[in-house]
């Protein structure tokens, strides 16, 4: 009496611990949804807005604006799309920065972020983000930016070459 | 719909034989290709940041710009995926050797053909020109005049030039030899275009190959390995490179005798996605880049 009781008592017990394992095992390796799974979601969604804004300014708008080769740097056009332009800097073969120019139209959360600037540039904001090593500069609706790539290349630098991109000519761009 | 850009960046291989074949061109090009994976690894890579708000802003970025279709972005991820004609079967058949010890060719020989020369040559014409259309179609066309343009392609570092490194080597010395350059200009240019139609690489990319009927887009590719040429022969030359330099480094993972070295060729092409495994890489590159500047 006593032996079959513990046996039942046994099967009892077992049942529920091979039911959990069961069911919490595959729980263990089952993947987090990504933290890109919304943006995916939303981006490819019927009808989504389009990450380039159709009325942007074209890349190539923006060539002339940049500054050219100087004080032993290269600068290499490394990108123009619709709304933007990139340049690598390169010194001795290697990137050090790279320069851009943005239409924040596509991306009106760019533009805003300058409404916390306290610093101007020839009469633009002017925003430094230390966590992207850039220097950054609101003109009219283009955001021009200079971001170190390399740790020899520093904050002063970046202001150096801000200071060479063509700001006024770029404000009359329309 | 297209894979989303970070799962084909966090799902690429961290090892097997791309990675292994990849590894095995270091010292061709010392130290300039680290193999990156993980969508996140990536942005912190290229910016610098590990700050996780800017990580998500700026993937959050990229990804939107990635499936806008009109970017260009997801053309030139289907034509790195295109090109690469590995059979998987195979390559999982090999992968599934043991983890550290070299995988002996000798049990594969059954399954592999070495590709005839003008197959191969055109195979190395049809992976240039992709590289050139994907190049324009995830950059633009940088600069306003041919020299920035030339520029921008003179500039291929990283897993670019890496890919380059492996074009030529996998592609071009392995299979076709010393002279592979000349080779391959000589029989690209006394092709007719039923040649070109026939074969497999060309056909899977055709639709995006400049030069609108196969004579054009014949054309475009002899002028593309003509305008390559000088970078090619002064990449080979300037390291001193030959096919038994490169077979001697596969050698570390792939057991092969001197007699079946033409099945070293098209091993490496049936087993490994190397073009896909870097172009993601690249593609993954720019479009950080460009979101962490935009935003």
């Amino acid at each position: 009496m006593i032996f079959s009781n513990w046996r039942v008592d046994w099967r009892k017990v077992l049942i529920p611990i091979v039911l959990s394992l069961v069911l919490f095992i595959p729980g263990c390796f089952q993947k987090e949804p990504s933290k890109f799974a919304q943006v995916q979601k939303d981006t490819t969604a019927r009808g989504a807005e389009k990450a380039v804004a159709k009325d942007a300014t074209q890349g190539g708008e923006f060539n002339k604006f940049f500054p050219a080769d100087a004080d032993g740097y290269d600068r290499v056009f490394s990108q123009e799309k619709k709304g933007f332009a990139e340049a690598k800097l390169n010194k001795g073969g290697k990137n050090v920065a790279v320069l851009s120019i943005s239409d924040t139209t596509s991306l009106p959360a760019a533009a805003n972020k300058y409404q916390k600037s306290t610093e101007k540039l020839n009469g633009f904001p002017m925003l430094v983000e230390t966590p992207l090593k850039s220097t950054g500069v609101l003109v009219k609706k283009f955001q021009v930016k200079v971001a170190s790539r390399d740790a020899s290349f520093t904050a002063d630098n970046r202001m150096t070459w801000l200071k060479k991109f063509n700001l006024d000519g770029l404000s009359k761009l329309k | 719909m297209s894979k989303p850009i970070f799962e084909a960046v966090d799902n690429l291989a961290t090892g097997g034989i791309t990675v292994m074949a990849l590894n095995s061109l270091d010292f061709v090009i010392p130290g300039q290709w680290q193999n990156i994976v993980g969508f996140e690894n990536t942005i912190t890579a290229v910016t610098g940041t590990d700050d996780p708000e800017y990580i998500q802003a700026i993937g959050e970025r990229a990804v939107a710009l990635y499936n806008d279709k009109s970017q260009g972005y997801q053309t030139a991820m289907w034509l790195y995926e295109t090109v690469d004609a590995g059979s998987s079967a195979l390559g999982a058949a090999a992968m599934a050797s043991k983890v550290g010890e070299s995988i002996p060719l000798l049990g594969f020989l059954n399954n592999l053909t070495p590709k005839a020369e003008t197959a191969q040559t055109i195979d190395l014409g049809v992976k240039l020109v992709a590289e050139i259309v994907a190049f324009c179609q995830i950059n633009g066309i940088p600069g306003d005049s041919v020299g920035d343009f030339l520029a921008a392609l003179a500039d291929y570092g990283g897993e670019s030039l890496m890919r380059m490194a492996a074009l030529i080597c996998f592609d071009g010395l392995v299979p076709l030899g010393p002279d592979f350059i000349i080779k391959a200009i000589d029989g690209l240019s006394g092709m007719g275009p039923d040649q070109l139609e026939g074969n497999k690489t060309f056909q899977g990319i055709r639709d995006v190959i400049p030069g609108g009927d196969s004579g054009g887009q014949l054309g475009f590719i002899n002028q593309s390995m003509d305008s390559v040429r000088g970078w090619m022969s002064d990449f080979v030359e300037s390291r001193g490179l030959s096919p038994e330099m490169v077979v001697g480094n596969l050698r570390g993972f792939v057991e092969v005798a001197d007699d079946k070295l033409d099945y070293l060729g098209a091993f490496i092409d049936v087993s490994t996605n190397y073009y896909s495994h870097t172009g993601t890489q690249t593609l993954a590159r720019r479009l950080i880049e460009r979101a962490a500047a935009e935003m």
